[in-house]
């Protein structure tokens, strides 16, 4: 008799066991899952957040050279560690010349054209809110020697092309963007540091701004 | 509630581990270097997506080009800033390359020098058109690339506007720069 209620807390024990050990299980995976997914939407130091303490609405800005800095070594650990700090950086390639353009579609879409010195590297890509990059590009898709693009949203494509003529085939590259917020990055390769300069021209004189033309 | 408790501090702890350190899919690995093609592409993973919004990297488009990082030399041997390395060989098809020494988090390393890298545009080559970078932490003649001796570093090689990108996950070894390990002090 007692042996037999032994066996049974034995065994009502290790159900309890496992039942705990499942619900942990699903508890932590869901939470990792659901950390995954938000992290983009929620880290107080990712690119859009840099750009958008560095860089203006609408205009192309030069982004600071890459310096090394002793405490950028480092990097955080722990809670503070899983949303980044600063100093968790990764760098860019301190040989590009950067430049940025952040945008919101919401006031209208957005148009960039540059003029490009042949041979150099110019590099264009197309951020979303998210840390997606839905386009980029290369000087080397460039027409005459210019660059030009029209950014929009997908509801705004009627107006954009209300506003096309019949006879002739719109003369820039149309690109619809997934979130109305983003930044286009401007990135050109100064090849010796006797460059730099004529490289921070390249990125400085792209031209971004709202396609005033469309706005409401 | 201690079920909740514990599955939520398991959860956050996966998640601070897995975006810890660079993109965790679609590596590929030729000879000592290791490349994320897709992380420059418009389908990037959830957990790729993560990592960067926490580091607060802006990566390569897929058109702009290509990142390779090397821990190691080709034997595979973590590299020691004590030791001299030699980078040397071909690089696959592309306009332009560079090649930059970082700390393992991916800052520029404080070198007395303010040489962070070479861009194939100043690099020195012999009469048949190749080239050998050394990796040290004193000067060396030649192309010379500083590291801090004592502490540690990669090695960022960058491939920018390469039609390697369309055929990123069958290179090899052979199509990669060498490293090999020198005199150490």
């Amino acid at each position: 008799m007692s042996a037999r209620n032994t066996a049974e807390t034995i065994s009502d024990r290790l159900t309890r066991l496992t039942l705990w050990a499942l619900a942990i299980a699903v508890i932590a995976g869901v939470t990792h899952l659901t950390s995954i997914l938000m992290m983009p939407g929620l880290a107080p130091h990712d690119a859009f957040s840099r750009m958008a303490a560095l860089a203006p609405l609408h205009r192309t800005t030069l982004l600071p050279a890459i310096e090394a800095t002793p405490a950028a070594a480092g990097g955080h650990k722990g809670l503070a560690g899983l949303l980044g700090l600063p100093s968790s950086e990764w760098v860019d390639d301190p040989a590009l010349i950067r430049g940025v353009c952040r945008f919101d579609l919401k006031q209208g879409p957005l148009r960039v054209r540059a003029s490009l010195t042949p041979e150099s590297l110019m590099l264009m890509s197309f951020h979303s809110r998210y840390g997606q990059i839905f386009y980029s590009m290369t000087d080397r898709s460039a027409t005459r020697g210019r660059l030009e693009v029209l950014l929009f949203l997908e509801q705004q494509r009627d107006d954009v092309e209300a506003n096309d003529s019949e006879d002739e085939l719109p003369q820039e590259l149309r690109i619809v963007s997934p979130t109305p917020l983003g930044f286009v990055l401007f990135r050109s390769l100064a090849e010796r540091p006797s460059d730099r300069i004529a490289a921070q021209r390249r990125v400085a004189a792209i031209n971004c701004g709202l396609n005033s033309a469309l706005t409401p | 509630m201690i079920a909740v408790i514990l599955g939520v501090a398991l959860g956050l702890t996966v998640t601070l581990e897995t975006v810890s350190g660079g993109p965790e899919f679609g590596a590929v690995q030729a000879g000592a270097w290791t490349g994320w093609p897709k992380e420059g592409a418009a389908d990037v993973d959830p957990y790729t997506r993560a990592q960067r919004a926490r580091s607060g990297d802006t990566p390569l488009g897929l058109t702009e080009g290509l990142t390779f990082v090397a821990s190691a030399d080709d034997s595979g041997t973590r590299f020691d800033s004590r030791c001299d390395y030699i980078v040397r060989g071909a690089v696959p098809p592309t306009r332009f390359w560079t090649l930059i020494a970082t700390s393992p988090t991916g800052a520029l390393l404080d070198t007395s020098t303010r040489r962070y890298e070479f861009t194939s545009s100043e690099i020195i080559r012999d009469d048949k058109g190749a080239f050998a970078i050394a990796v040290a932490g004193t000067a060396r003649p030649g192309n010379w690339l500083p590291v801090v001796r004592g502490e540690p570093f990669r090695l960022v090689l960058r491939l920018y506007d390469t039609p390697a990108s369309a055929s990123a996950f069958t290179l090899d070894a052979s199509q990669m720069p060498s490293i090999r390990r020198g005199a150490c002090a």
